[in-house]
């Protein structure tokens, strides 16, 4: 965008203040302005481990607003995940952290990947290698449900485990 | 004597495009008197009254068009000033549309009724088919002659749209003029322009997981700018062009580094177990304001980047969500999102007054961006679930840009252009 095309349509202000009328005289020229659009291609979000999802469906763990320590509803969910993942040494995860809308976009973001590594840190405690875990965020950006009332936001702050 | 001001506008607009709506102005606008412009009519009428909208958006005018006038002179010569004083009209504008097929020009005057003469003469030279850019010309030179400050209506304004897809997309200040930059299955945050404004940077999922890319809006062309398997976002031009402050997790943690863009060089600005994030500089470069939850609470902390190790200082203490800080171009204070209660909204605080200011009042306000005269706060709001635009000027004049299709969010308004 605002290439200019030529010379001519530099910004020509010519300003001056003649010292008797104090009139201003101006000349200028709009700017072209061209837009280049691009369309992204979507080469890693479309990947789902099945072998995981198997696994793990619907393993999701809560937080509360603001937070990302683990509540013991969550450590409940968790434990179940450790023995899983134990029993299935070969699968990796990953864990997606998400906020409610609540706040700044980017301030989400950070948060919903504090939630995913409080996520990561526990289960790497109990004894799965690190190298198995992937850890990301999506911040604000993928609620599970669209609504504002505590009840959706309650469900939107999350880390999912797949 | 205080005027009670209140307008409200209403445009035919394509479907795609954003509306305008004034829902509040200033008390003690500028009273001015806009005589059909001579010459091409069709020209003459679109571009005269794309000039109304862009003033009445300031809220700063009442704008008196040929019906309300007493005589309408088409220049100079027919110009009867007691017409326009007994009408108490502060400007008149008059002008004139040639077009010659190849080229458009308009030329356009303004009066000063109470002194009884010409203050300024103007020529702008147009584009076939940009009659709107040519408009926004005649109005930011009519806004910096009646105020003594640069016009924004030939800017833009970057912003996120999500229907079917997520669109990266750039309009003219008015919201008209939309075209898409970027167009995604994953979402997009974070729009950033470069200070030319030739170049944007802003976050995308696309590779799934939050990754900044710099594109070129001309050509379209676009790099990722770190490759490592981390994510990274929340990036900000410094305003020399030269280095991008960015938000990198790879410890895990959100903290905010410096990219040189030329050699690619880190450099590492916060080093806390909270999140740092939301870096932005500050307008001569020296600083770089972040929001910080290090405090227990989101607060707005300064960096000087002109010492060294310097520690971050806290500027915000009102409130226990204070995020997403920008400084006035002017430097004399900052826009941020506060949070009262459980409200979200956008607040402004001067450096020379130890309080804070509400600007906005509605739910879930986010993501201000300031115009580059300063004068105007472009911000996203949700209203009934859905994502539109909001602006609320300094002066206390509120507009909508309300969006027909599709959820509108994280807007950023460009610097000037003209």
């Amino acid at each position: 965008m605002f290439i200019l095309r030529n010379k001519l349509n530099f910004l020509v202000a010519i300003i001056f203040l003649s010292s008797c009328s104090s009139m201003n005289v101006t000349e200028e020229s709009v700017y072209s302005g061209d837009v280049s659009t691009v369309k992204a291609s979507s080469y890693e979000s479309e990947y789902i481990n099945y072998d995981s999802k198997a696994v793990f469906a619907n393993a999701t763990v809560y937080f509360d607003f603001d937070k990302s320590t683990l509540t013991s509803k969550s450590i409940q969910t968790l434990k179940s995940a450790v023995n899983a993942l134990n029993d299935n040494s070969s699968i990796q995860i990953t864990l997606s952290g998400h906020a409610d809308e609540r706040g700044t976009r980017e301030y989400n973001l950070a948060l919903g990947q504090r939630r995913a590594e409080a996520v990561s840190d526990y289960l790497i405690l109990n004894g799965v290698n690190k190298n198995r875990i992937t850890v990301k965020s999506y911040g604000e950006e993928k609620p599970a449900v669209n609504g504002q009332d505590e009840i959706s936001y309650s469900k939107n702050r999350r880390v999912e485990i797949n | 004597m205080k005027k009670l001001f209140l307008l409200i506008l209403f445009s035919n607009v394509t479907i795609s495009e954003l509306i305008l709506e004034i829902t509040q102005g200033t008390d003690d606008p500028y009273r001015v008197a806009i005589v059909e412009f001579s010459g091409d009519k069709d020209i003459a009428n679109n571009v005269v009254q794309i000039l109304k909208n862009n003033l009445r958006r300031t809220g700063e005018f009442v704008i008196f068009s040929n019906e309300d006038l007493i005589s309408t002179p088409k220049d100079e010569n027919e110009i009867i000033f007691n017409d326009f004083k007994i009408l108490n009209i502060d400007y008149l504008i008059v002008g004139n549309i040639l077009n010659d097929r190849s080229n458009i020009t308009a030329e356009y005057e303004i009066f000063d009724i109470k002194r009884g003469s010409k203050v300024r003469s103007s020529t702008v030279y147009g584009i076939p088919n940009k009659n709107r850019q040519l408009a926004h010309y005649i109005s930011d030179g009519v806004y910096e002659e009646i105020t003594g400050i640069e016009g924004v209506a030939s800017t833009k304004i970057l912003y996120v749209t999500e229907d079917d897809y997520f669109r990266l997309v750039v309009a003219d200040a008015d919201g008209k003029n939309e075209q898409t930059l970027l167009e995604s299955s994953e979402p997009i945050i974070s729009p950033s322009w470069s200070p030319d404004s030739k170049k944007v940077a802003y976050v995308s999922f696309e590779t799934g997981m939050a990754k900044v890319f710099i594109q070129d809006i001309a050509s379209g062309k676009r790099e990722l700018v770190i490759e490592n398997s981390t994510q990274i976002s929340s990036p900000s031009w410094s305003p020399d062009g030269k280095f991008l402050s960015l938000t990198m997790y790879q410890d895990g943690n959100a903290e905010i580094y410096i990219l040189n863009l030329k050699n690619k060089n880190l450099t590492r600005l916060t080093n806390h177990y909270a999140i740092d994030t939301e870096s932005t500089w500050s307008p001569k470069g020296s600083k770089i304001m972040f929001t910080s939850g290090r405090s227990g609470s989101p607060q707005l902390y300064e960096i000087d980047l002109r010492k060294s190790n310097a520690i971050p200082k806290r500027i915000t203490f009102e409130g226990n969500y204070n995020a997403k800080g920008s400084y006035l171009p002017n430097n004399e204070g900052i826009v941020f999102v506060h949070r009262k209660n459980m409200t979200f909204q956008i607040a402004l605080k001067y450096f020379d007054e130890n309080f804070i200011r509400p600007l906005t009042d509605s739910q879930l306000d986010e993501s201000p961006s300031i115009s580059p005269n300063g004068n105007v706060i472009v911000y996203a709001i949700k209203d009934e679930g859905m994502g539109l635009l909001s602006g609320v000027t300094l002066s206390g004049a509120k507009f909508r840009l309300p969006a027909t299709e599709g959820a509108v969010r994280e807007p950023a308004w460009s610097g000037f252009l003209r």
